[in-house]
């Protein structure tokens, strides 16, 4: 399966999806004008992907540094997508990361691996300014 | 006190529990989806939390951005003012400057006829002297008598013509030094204000060789700032001297004054000199603008020739100007100059 390669802009994030290896990337900002429009096709394209029968171990780097409510929700469905498919044995991880000092990224980093038991999940911090 | 934002979902979530116990009892078939519904909607709980924290994270980082907002804010109005003082103290300097200036022209410019009154009374107390030992010796003859009367003649009228100059002189002088030092209003007679600066401004004209001719009705009364307009011919005539002729030719200056409409004085200052690039002409009234920098030049004298124009007397400057064929500065402004705002 192809992967998925959208450049970010002021609003909207950076999602590099490399199928082939299982790397699965979001980076960047993001408040969309318009969630539905933006997240769409990814939806669609994960979906697709997690449907495979292959079972390459995946990892998703959450290097968000500034999402809005909606763009939280997406987040909070993906993990759930991924955590469906760990509980039939594919492994995966997720890794949350946050910039040094900004300790609520963190706490919130916990919070939302809380419904995550299959999925391997972890924080990593990372100096100001190296990610985005 | 124990605040729980939650607490209404967490009952119905431990009423759900106690139904679902009763319901494993009673209909056994339909435990396992009730089950799953409970697990949903405590899912849906637990996001619902996450989304609080983010919208609060949100405003909250929403509020640290105004704060910033509003501290640079501050910041800009603060250096904004420390501005302002600082092009207020820069003006004042020129004004000291141009005081001084004013001085040195003053001490030059009475020189020459304290001079001339001063050796035509050294010739008269000698030939007095001569006339006095000729008068004790007895041997004075009417045709000495003749001679020593025309010499008193010749040298007194000298005299009083040079001591009527300089007198003339320090009162041209005086007007245009306490004009220029209290920016004073007052009504006065343009042409003479405009000529008593010239004079001051002699001893950096003369030696130039430049020819200076000056078009003014007489009889023009305004009602405005003379020391302001006389220091913004003296920069201008000073502008003239220091840049329109590099090459130390004698060259042609016009001051013209006509009145536009009766309440509106047109002042145009012209030399035939080099004149300047489009790129220049743009850009002379901006401050510290200067083709002279390093040699003297601040680029401050025609931004405040400008802030004087505008903000003093009201009016508008505007400057023509091609290469080769020299420049041309014309105001434009009220003969009574408004009261303020
Ligand atoms: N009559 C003129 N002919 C040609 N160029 C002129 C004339 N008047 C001004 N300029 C140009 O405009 C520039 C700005 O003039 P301004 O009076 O603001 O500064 P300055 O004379 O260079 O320095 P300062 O007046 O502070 O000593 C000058 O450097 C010069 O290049
Ligand atoms: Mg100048």
């Amino acid at each position: 399966m192809d992967s998925l390669n959208i450049p970010g802009t002021g609003r909207t994030p950076t999602v590099a999806f490399d199928f082939a290896t299982g790397h699965l990337r979001m980076s960047g900002e993001s408040y969309p004008d318009d969630v539905a429009t933006f997240f769409g096709p990814v939806f669609t394209a994960l979906r697709a992907y997690l449907a495979e029968s292959v079972l390459i171990p995946i990892q998703f780097d959450m290097e968000l540094l500034y999402f809005n409510s909606s763009s939280a929700k997406v987040l909070m469905n993906i993990f759930q997508m991924l955590e469906s498919v760990a509980r039939v044995g594919r492994p995966v991880s997720v890794i949350w990361c946050y910039e040094d000092s900004d300790e609520s990224m963190r706490e919130l980093g916990e919070d939302f691996s809380e419904d995550l038991h299959h999925v391997a999940f972890s924080l990593r911090n990372v100096p100001v300014g190296s990610i985005g | 006190m124990n605040f729980n934002l939650f607490a209404a979902e967490e009952q119905a979530i431990e009423k759900a529990r106690k139904l679902g116990e009763a319901l494993a009892v009673a209909a056994p078939d339909c435990a396992a989806d009730f089950e799953e519904l409970v697990e949903a909607f405590q899912r849906s709980t637990r996001e619902q939390r996450r989304l609080v924290r983010v919208s609060d994270r949100l405003q909250a980082q929403l509020g640290a951005a105004n704060q910033e907002l509003e501290r640079r804010r501050q910041e800009a109005e603060t250096a904004l003012a420390h501005l302002r003082e600082a092009q207020e103290a820069i003006i004042q300097a020129e004004k000291l400057a141009s005081l001084g200036a004013l001085v040195a022209g003053v001490a030059h410019e009475i020189n020459t006829p304290v001079g001339i009154a001063v050796s035509c009374a050294s010739h008269l107390a000698d030939a007095t002297r001569e006339l006095r030992r000729l008068s004790d010796d007895g041997t004075i003859s009417r045709g000495d008598f003749a001679r020593y009367l025309a010499t008193a003649g010749d040298t007194a009228t000298l005299i009083l013509t040079n001591c009527q100059r300089a007198a003339q002189l320090i009162t041209g002088f005086k007007q245009v030094a306490v004009d220029r030092a209290s920016a004073e209003r007052r009504r006065f007679n343009l042409s003479k204000t405009l000529q008593e600066t010239l004079a001051s401004l002699q001893p950096k004209l003369r030696p130039s060789g430049h020819t200076v001719t000056v078009l003014c009705p007489a009889d023009v009364e305004l009602d405005s700032f003379p020391g302001v307009l006389s220091q913004i011919l003296a920069n201008l005539v000073m502008n003239a001297l220091t840049h329109a002729f590099p090459d130390g030719r004698a060259g042609r200056l016009t001051l013209a004054v006509e009145l536009s409409d009766v309440n509106m004085v047109r002042l145009s200052f012209a030399d035939d000199g080099v004149g300047m690039s489009e790129d220049n002409r743009l850009r002379v009234f901006e401050p510290f603008f200067t083709t002279r920098r390093g040699h003297g030049g601040t680029g401050l004298g025609l931004h405040i020739v400008h802030n004087l124009v505008v903000g003093a007397l009201k009016g508008s400057i505007t400057v023509d100007s091609a290469i080769g064929t020299g420049t041309r500065f014309v105001l434009l402004f009220p003969r009574q100059t408004p009261e303020r705002d």
